[in-house]
């Protein structure tokens, strides 16, 4: 009963800081004095990106459990793996087509039994198919979220030339100095050949010695340029809004939240390429909870409710076709993310690497970015 | 905290000790029971963190130890010892990677360095760190009179919000809309926001050498407080300048404080990783971030293991060089 007194009280707003700090601190200490003995089930852990974490895209989840699971951010797919291997108990991973590779053959990926998802039947079936959502035959990934990744700037503060013929070229321009971000990824190095005139095709599986002159030329080059390297997209959204950088490597949530916010932005589509990449969610084989939580998460992220909140909120598309049906028309036109077959055929879609490779660009990328002067 | 003793008190227990122990160094024979049993009794109270010490720091150095010795291939780990990690930081290269104009014949340079850069950083910062607070704890000493605990629980303030906070807060006033920048904009000193505060190793020098100050200035309080005023009225009575007596009595007398305040703020800086993380962009980079980088990323833990053993002594060498080199020996002769 002093409990729920204690409630009443508080939400009439009569309770003093001092009886609320003193509540609070009873309640720490006593959780950290009890065991963890009425705890049955094991909540479920989820190795997200930064942003996903938000109820609005897994709320059917929210709904039958009570509760958010826990969740672990990371800001690429190689550290998330990394924390994997080194022992962290996750259920589900959130991987993209060009790295769910990686999961598998680190051997902590577990196939998806697709009959378990409600909503499978209605995801487009180009990304049903599609490698990466495939590998070795089996279905690894639930294709959740796709998109790009690609050039956003400031029309205000660039150059009226540079909207008409946009090029990743000012990455590695000294001109762009401190004016520019790139995101803290080896892609610094593929971009830079390309730029260079090598395809994208010839530059993600760049290795060995080609791989270090292309670090040499083009990463050190981008490090330099780039006034920091954005690792969650937050860092980055302010510094474009501010006019600290004028220009960013970036995905569509920059340009849906800046647009949100009033502030001028393009979504270029550089004359290198622009990148499409489709990500989804991976049941890893490392985890504790219950497996049935695990696929009620995944489910509740191919949902077209899912979507409609993908699509209105960060400008992203979705795999579940059905979300096009409910979203805001005016937001996918906006967006230009009507068709996920569309969008691949006409930009460069994200391949993966082999381990080799992907390996020597960790170490290299790590290398550039720390011999900086 | 070191418990706050007015002058006097600080100065009657130094002497009383001074006096007592001469009484106790005939101690009984080794075999005295009573002896015995006052020396476990010490090692009864020293226990809980004897076990705590070797739980939470002995345990793990062996087991990082251990682990520079295996080798890491792709996802596989083998746990053969081999050198074949410190062999990787120390092969050379024909190849010289210049770096600041110092010459790396290294086939892997980067460890080296940023081991050479993380030192000179932290370097700095303890300069720094000592500039700014041996003049505060001077003034604590020798000016201030009344409510000295006020003053000490003043010095605490910043430790009292999370670390990650205080290095967020120095991205706000180093940022390019921030407190320094729209302020000096204010002004019309500027009219482009300054961008060189931000991002580089000045930034992570300047968040350190807040961040530490006070570890430093309460060790050095503590030793200038100890200093017997009498010492520094003779010294003025025989003739000396302020500036003399400064220089012939009080800096060499509180040099053990100093001392182990530069230490206490060096050696952890060398190996932090949250600072340049987050205000030092990638030329701010540190030791601590490849082996993070190691760690985490480029899922190497044994090369990382063994890029932080390598620290961990070339850290060691240094203070005990320095220990060496301004004869702390005989300061420590001198005080006892």
């Amino acid at each position: 009963m002093q409990r729920i007194k204690f409630i009443d009280r508080m939400s009439q707003g009569k309770v003093s800081r001092r009886e609320m700090m003193k509540a609070a601190t009873a309640f720490g200490v006593g959780t950290l004095v009890l065991p963890k003995v009425a705890n049955a089930a094991e909540v479920l852990t989820c190795l997200e990106w930064g942003g996903y974490d938000s109820a609005d895209y897994f709320q059917a989840y929210v709904d039958k459990y009570g509760a958010q699971p826990n969740f672990s951010i990371f800001a690429g797919e190689e550290d998330a793996l990394a924390k994997v291997l080194a022992g962290f108990a996750a259920d589900v991973m959130h991987p993209c087509n060009y790295s769910v590779a990686r999961f598998v053959n680190a051997g902590v990926a577990s196939e998806l039994d697709t009959s378990r998802l409600s909503h499978w039947n209605d995801v487009f079936p180009a990304l049903q198919s599609a490698e990466g959502v495939i590998w070795e035959g089996k279905t690894v990934m639930a294709p959740a979220d796709w998109g790009n990744s690609s050039l956003a700037f400031r029309p205000d503060l660039m150059p009226a030339e540079f909207a008409e013929d946009p090029t990743w070229a000012i990455f590695y321009d000294e001109a762009y100095k401190g004016k520019v971000a790139m995101n803290d990824n080896e892609m610094a190095i593929i971009i830079g050949a390309m730029v260079g005139g090598m395809p994208y095709d010839e530059a993600y599986k760049l290795e060995g010695a080609a791989l270090e002159a292309a670090a040499k030329e083009w990463g050190a080059k981008a490090v330099n340029v780039s006034r920091f390297l954005w690792n969650d997209s937050s860092e980055v959204q302010q510094a474009m809004a501010s006019g600290e950088i004028v220009a960013c490597y970036a995905w569509n949530d920059l340009v849906a939240n800046l647009r949100a916010e009033g502030v001028p932005v393009t979504f270029a589509k550089p004359k290198e390429g622009m990148f499409t990449w489709f990500c989804g969610l991976t049941l890893l084989n490392t985890g504790k909870a219950d497996e049935q939580a695990a696929y009620d998460f995944i489910d509740a992220w191919l949902s077209p409710e899912t979507g409609k909140a993908l699509i209105e909120g960060s400008g992203y598309g979705h795999a579940n076709m059905k979300a096009f049906e409910i979203s805001d028309p005016e937001a996918i036109a906006n967006m230009g993310i009507t068709d996920p077959v569309e969008m691949m055929k006409d930009t460069i879609v994200f391949k993966t690497p082999t381990d080799e490779v992907q390996e020597g660009f960790n170490k290299v990328w790590s290398d550039t970015k720390a011999l900086k002067g | 905290m070191v418990g706050y003793q007015g002058a006097e008190g600080l100065t009657s227990a130094v002497t009383t000790a001074s006096i007592e122990r001469p009484a106790e160094r005939p101690a009984g024979p080794r075999s005295d029971p009573a002896v015995i049993r006052k020396r476990l009794a010490g090692f009864g109270l020293l226990a809980p963190a004897l076990v705590l010490m070797f739980m939470m720091l002995a345990l793990p150095v062996v087991a990082l130890v251990l682990m520079s010795f295996w080798t890491q291939s792709g996802f596989e780990l083998d746990r053969s010892i081999s050198l074949e990690n410190y062999r990787q930081l120390v092969a050379p290269s024909d190849e010289t990677t210049w770096w600041y104009g110092i010459p790396f014949p290294l086939a892997y340079p980067v460890p080296a360095i940023l081991m050479l850069k993380s030192l000179a950083m932290s370097l700095v910062a303890t300069i720094a760190v000592i500039a700014v607070s041996y003049p505060m704890a001077y003034f604590m000493a020798f000016r201030v009179t009344r409510h000295k605990a006020l003053w000490i629980i003043l010095i605490t303030i910043p430790f009292w919000t999370s670390y990650l906070l205080r290095v967020f807060s120095w991205k706000i006033v180093l940022g390019f809309n921030g407190a320094i920048n729209s302020g000096l904009k204010a002004m019309g000193l500027i009219e482009e926001p300054l961008e060189f505060l931000l991002y580089n190793p000045t930034a992570v020098v300047i968040t350190l050498a807040h961040a530490w100050v006070a570890f430093a200035i309460l060790p050095i309080y503590v030793s200038l407080e100890k200093i017997d005023r009498n010492l520094l009225e003779a010294a003025s009575d025989l003739g000396d300048s302020r500036l003399k007596r400064f220089f012939r009595i009080t800096l060499p007398l509180s040099a053990p404080g100093t001392i182990a305040a530069s230490l206490l703020v060096f050696i952890p800086t060398v190996g932090d990783y949250v600072t340049p993380a987050l205000v030092g962009g990638p030329g701010g980079t540190m030791i601590g971030s490849l082996v993070q980088d190691l760690f985490l990323k480029q899922n190497n833990a044994p090369l990382g293991a063994a890029v932080s053993i390598v620290m961990m002594l070339i850290i060691a060498v240094l203070v005990l060089l320095f220990l060496w080199a301004i004869g702390y020996g005989k300061l420590r002769a001198r005080r006892s």
